[in-house]
């Protein structure tokens, strides 16, 4: 954990303000007036919150590092360990931040129509930056109707990962491809302890362990989140009852109450008491970066990984996946904007950069020419999600001005759903439509 | 009066009654000490499992086991190396002195005045007072977090500590409630001696209302030390402004990191406020009722 | 926060502050004047500011990040017919109120008439009963999720040694509550100190006369305890409800603990109310809203809302308890 103190001034600051006259908040250059070329030498401190914690704060700090090296002058001021809710916080606050670096898509769509990520466009062009390094699926989750206010740094992608020594074990050869063969296979693994509780499960179906979340099994049906109007497209899509459905029957399988019981129990996700890590999951969903934590915490760990089976009359979206990007901007009111720029820029776009961080992270390259780099670390198991990257088919949840709000309403309802207490389906995403729609009139209607 | 009534209850001693009398009284003695230690062992419990837990190494916690095998001393060094654990106590201890310090620069004035001098619209500043003390503070969450924004100091403490400076409505309540048990001969006849308004204050009425100030301060010593809600509003962004409650809450979720470490956070969260307990026990346990009994 | 009402101060003058001095009363005016003006300012600036600027607020759009516009009433259409969790927010905090505060209080007097009974180690007995009390709230949330992991914790531990399969406890939405109810009895400790001390201090004449009358144990009870601790008990009832009414760190660090979510990317107002909203109280919500999706507009709106219920029980409060009447000179 690198935590750079930033506040040491802020204790004699303090003491003055505890007199001082309320004093409107400094909101930076707009972007509408940067200057006409970049410039040539780069001298200052730019503050750059980030999103990662431990081993994977040292790798961007790795990056930092040759940053500062090639750009000597510039001192990055780095926070880690940043969630989009402190972040945006930070940045409504005026608060001492130049670039945020955050996990998911989710707040673009906010971040860009409130104007708390500044405008990218005039910066690109001016710098002639080649946006065709970038896949459209890439480029779409970056830019919230029509504004390009966050620049894609490194994506994250979704797919079964399995324990081959299980596997093995019980002389299974194929890996499944369908929702039914999962749940078959999951339950033929699953064992029990003694007393009725559950030992190993083969997949653990429950929404909310872990990286089980409507995006991610979505895949399986293609599921479709908003129209094009910008609202939720959820309650008509033909595929999620299809999925719910048979998540639902597969929780009820095992039993909702010994599945609870079982979840609550494992160890923390991030930690090297993974269930996976563990055997006490045979097959999960994860994203790429489970490799890398493989690495470091299970090195013995004898895994595979394959593309999210998908459900029947879906087979065609077999090898898609999901997709999501971390993404970076510049925030509103950063004092250093030629500097945010330029290290955004080279977090964004240089391929030394991004091949040591998704080597290091083990995360996606999003650039063209960083997945085609002879220096970039492609495993076995690697791979897989890279081809899942560059399946025309994967998909990825739009930007909204409600940020992830869409996602959690829908979250919601399905762990009520899964617990019995959702009610009639149809009625319930009709519900959920609604409340999605209702909120995402509050915040940008007219 | 209430200081007599205190003392006999910190002695621990109770009021002389008959002896125990008969089989009947006898089989009621019984029956309240077996519940007394049934209800002793169910409240002390936690507090062994949590011990017990924090020397299990992470693996072993998730097994169920009740006794930790091996005993892992090292959880408890690891939360110091592993975390920023002293800074952590530092920052409670800098928002809970300071905030009782101000406050009480500020507070017990106020509080004299109002109990102890004939002032104009004294009872709209005394009905203010209790609203202000009674209502939750996320009514006015909103508009006071953008009033820090707009000073620059969120992403710290101060939003927390300042206001202290300011006075505090539930301490200004319990003190004034204080200052008005100090019989007003004494102040009168200081004044008559020749004290100025200010020395009456320091030389007779806060020396009188000692232990009145030391309950208000204790009260906001540990709502300070113990404060989860505004550490979350205005110093989350920052791990180096954590205080140690607040990050005790956070750590679990934002690291990798099990049971075991937890545990050993939370005994070493527990553990200053049951030492200091134990030096204090008297002052403490007076303050507590004192505040219960004149409030 | 415990509270009790001040009781009959014995001996006590009923002098009337500020009677005329030897001196000129001036400088006293002043003296008073420079003494109350910080509280004054605090009043203004953190009190009467803001609870104007939330009524002002709750009529605009608001993020911080552009300046508010004023949308009318939008909010509180929003509010009052299509916000989906706001009445699961209110009554979850309704449910703190009506069950919380008199759980701990029968608890706790229940506790400390054992203890004003007990002969022996009365003080070890208090110190014990106490400590836990002390346990920052944090801690002791963390600590009870912990405990009552349906997987792993040792409670469902010791009761299947006894053959019976424990329940989900915090993972469990209709069990959740409840044992943040266990949690409040185990902290109970205030309390009772304060009951302990309001009982110690009935008169010894006055269950001797109940005695003489020919009165058993539970008419004493009835009829000598009870009507000397009925100040003390009203007190205890209306700090706790005030105290439900804002009830925030045990739910959303339980909430927290319990969804084993990590929190990493999103932030804390992802995990609140977990499982399934069943710990969602209505200043959660107001959090949500305001801090986690930036709709300081909409968070203002229920902070009004707030105010008018908290106002109401103020109002009542106000006139019940003659500590918070300014003219009692207890």
């Amino acid at each position: 954990m690198q935590q750079r103190s930033h506040s040491r001034g802020r204790i004699a600051a303090a003491a003055i303000a505890t007199a001082v006259v309320l004093t409107g908040c400094s909101s930076g250059g707009s972007s509408a007036d940067i200057a006409d070329s970049a410039p040539k030498k780069l001298e200052g401190t730019v503050s750059l919150w980030h999103f990662f914690s431990d081993r994977e704060a040292d790798v961007i700090q790795g990056v930092i590092d040759d940053f500062e090296e090639a750009n000597p002058g510039v001192t990055v001021d780095v926070h880690s360990g940043q969630d989009d809710e402190k972040v945006r916080k930070v940045i409504a606050s005026g608060g001492d931040i130049d670039v945020a670096l955050s996990y998911s898509t989710a707040v673009v769509g906010n971040f860009c129509s409130t104007g708390a990520f500044q405008d990218l466009g005039p910066y690109i062009e001016r710098d002639n930056v080649d946006m065709g390094e970038f896949s459209d699926t890439v480029k779409s989750y970056s830019e919230y109707e029509g504004t390009r206010c966050a620049m894609p740094v490194l994506a994250d992608v979704n797919a079964l990962y399995y324990n081959k020594d299980i596997l093995d074990e019980a002389g299974v050869t194929e890996i499944p491809t369908t929702l039914e063969g999962l749940e078959e296979l999951a339950l033929e693994l699953t064992e029990y302890n003694d007393d009725g509780s559950i030992k190993r499960l083969g997949f653990n179906p429950f929404m909310g362990m872990y990286e089980n979340s409507p995006a991610h099994f979505g895949p399986a049906v293609g599921g479709q989140w908003l129209n094009d109007e910008g609202y939720s497209a959820i309650g008509s899509d033909e595929g999620w009852p299809v999925l719910m459905e048979w998540q639902k029957d597969f929780v009820d399988t095992i039993g909702y109450d010994k599945l609870q019981a079982f979840t609550a129990g494992l160890g923390q996700e991030f930690s090297a008491n993974n269930a996976f890590h563990t055997g006490q999951l045979a097959m999960v969903v994860d994203g790429e970066y489970r490799t890398a934590f493989i690495d470091d915490q299970a090195p013995d760990l004898n895994y595979g990984t394959a593309p999210f089976p998908t459900a029947k009359g879906y087979e065609d979206l077999y090898g898609a996946g999901y997709i999501v990007g971390n993404i970076a901007g510049i925030a509103k009111g950063s004092k250093h904007p030629e500097l945010a720029w330029a290290l955004l820029k080279y977090l964004s776009t240089d391929t030394d950069a991004l091949v040591k961080m998704a080597n290091g992270l083990k995360n996606v390259p999003t650039t063209t020419s960083a997945l085609e780099s002879p220096d970039l670390e492609v495993t076995e198991q690697y791979q897989t999600f890279i081809d899942i990257a560059l399946n025309p088919k994967t998909t990825t949840t739009p930007p909204s001005p409600v940020g992830a709000g869409y996602e959690q309403a829908f979250g919601d309802y399905w762990t009520k759903y899964q617990a019995g207490d959702g009610g009639d389906l149809a009625k319930g995403l009709a519900e959920v439509d609604k409340q999605i729609n209702d909120s995402i009139d509050l915040v940008s209607g007219p | 009066m209430t200081m007599t009534e205190t003392r006999r209850l910190t002695a621990g001693d109770v009021p002389k009654r008959t002896r125990v009398r008969g089989r009947k009284s006898w089989l009621l003695w019984v029956a309240e000490n077996s519940i007394l230690c049934a209800l002793g062992v169910i409240f002390i419990a936690p507090v062994i499992f949590v011990f017990l837990t924090s020397l299990m190494s992470s693996d072993q916690t998730l097994t169920g086991a009740l006794l930790p095998d091996p005993w892992r001393w090292q959880n408890y060094a690891d939360a110091f190396t592993g975390t920023p654990l002293v800074r952590w106590f530092g920052n409670s201890a800098l928002y809970a002195v300071l905030a009782t310090v101000f406050m009480l620069l500020s507070s017990v004035p106020a509080a004299y005045v109002l109990a102890k001098i004939r002032i104009p619209f004294a009872n709209v500043i005394f009905v203010a007072i209790i609203v202000a003390m009674l209502l939750p503070p996320q009514v006015t969450a909103v508009p006071v977090y953008i009033m820090w924004a707009k000073l620059n100091l969120t992403g710290t403490l101060w939003p927390l500590i300042l206001p202290n400076l300011l006075g505090d409505a539930f301490s200004i309540f319990l003190l004034r409630q204080f200052f008005l048990t100090i019989p007003t001969e004494y102040i009168d006849a200081a004044r008559m001696d020749g004290c100025s308004e200010w020395k009456v204050l320091v030389r007779v009425a806060v020396p009188m209302a000692k232990p009145g100030i030391a309950a208000a301060g204790i009260f906001l010593f540990f709502k300070a030390w113990n404060d989860y809600f505004g550490p979350l509003l205005y110093a989350s962004e920052d791990p180096s402004w954590w205080p140690v409650s607040y990050a005790l809450a956070t750590f679990r979720g934002t690291h990798g990191t099990d049971w075991g470490l937890t545990m050993a956070l939370t005994m070493l969260v527990m553990v200053p406020v049951v030492i200091v307990f134990f030096f204090a026990q008297r002052t403490f346990v007076e303050g507590i009722t004192l505040s219960g009994v004149k409030g | 926060m415990t509270i009790a009402p001040p009781r009959r101060a014995p001996g006590r003058a009923a002098a009337l502050p500020g009677s005329p001095g030897p001196r000129s009363r001036k400088p006293r005016r002043v003296f008073a004047a420079v003494m109350l003006t910080p509280a004054l300012l605090g009043l203004v600036i953190f009190f009467v500011y803001p609870l104007i600027a939330s009524v002002y607020f709750s009529f605009t759009r608001y993020d911080l990040v552009s300046d508010p516009e004023w949308i009318g009433w939008r909010n509180y259409e929003y509010l009052f017919t299509k916000d989906p969790k706001v009445w699961t927010a209110a009554l979850n905090t309704l449910w703190f109120v009506v069950f919380l505060t008199p759980t701990k209080i029968v608890t706790a007097l229940c506790v400390a008439g054992l203890l004003a009974r007990a002969k022996r180690a009365a003080g070890f007995w208090r110190t014990l009963f106490y400590l836990p009390a002390l346990v920052p709230p944090v801690a002791s949330v963390v600590s009870f999720v912990f405990l009552f992991n349906p997987g792993t914790g040792p409670v469902n531990q010791i009761l299947s040694f006894f053959g019976i399969d424990g329940p989900l406890w915090f993972n469990d939405p209709s069990l959740a509550k409840p044992s943040l109810l266990l949690l409040g009895i185990w902290v109970m400790g205030d309390i009772m100190v304060i009951f302990l001390a309001a009982l110690l201090d009935v008169p010894t004449e006055q269950y001797e006369a109940a005695s003489l009358d020919g009165a058993n144990g539970a008419q004493k009870v009835r009829y000598v305890t009870l009507p000397n601790i009925v100040p003390v008990l009203i007190f205890a009832l209306i700090t706790g409800i005030i105290a439900a009414l804002q009830y925030f760190t045990e739910a959303a660090v339980a909430s927290g603990v319990a969804s084993g979510k990590a929190t990493v990317g999103e932030g804390t107002g992802m995990t609140l109310g977990y499982p399934n909203g069943s710990l969602l109280t209505f200043t959660e919500w107001l959090y949500v809203r305001g801090f986690a999706n930036y709709q300081l507009g909409y968070a203002s709106a229920l902070a009004v809302l707030l105010f008018v219920v908290a106002a109401v029980f103020l109002v009542l409060l106000l006139r019940k308890v003659s500590a918070f009447n300014p003219e009692s000179r207890s």
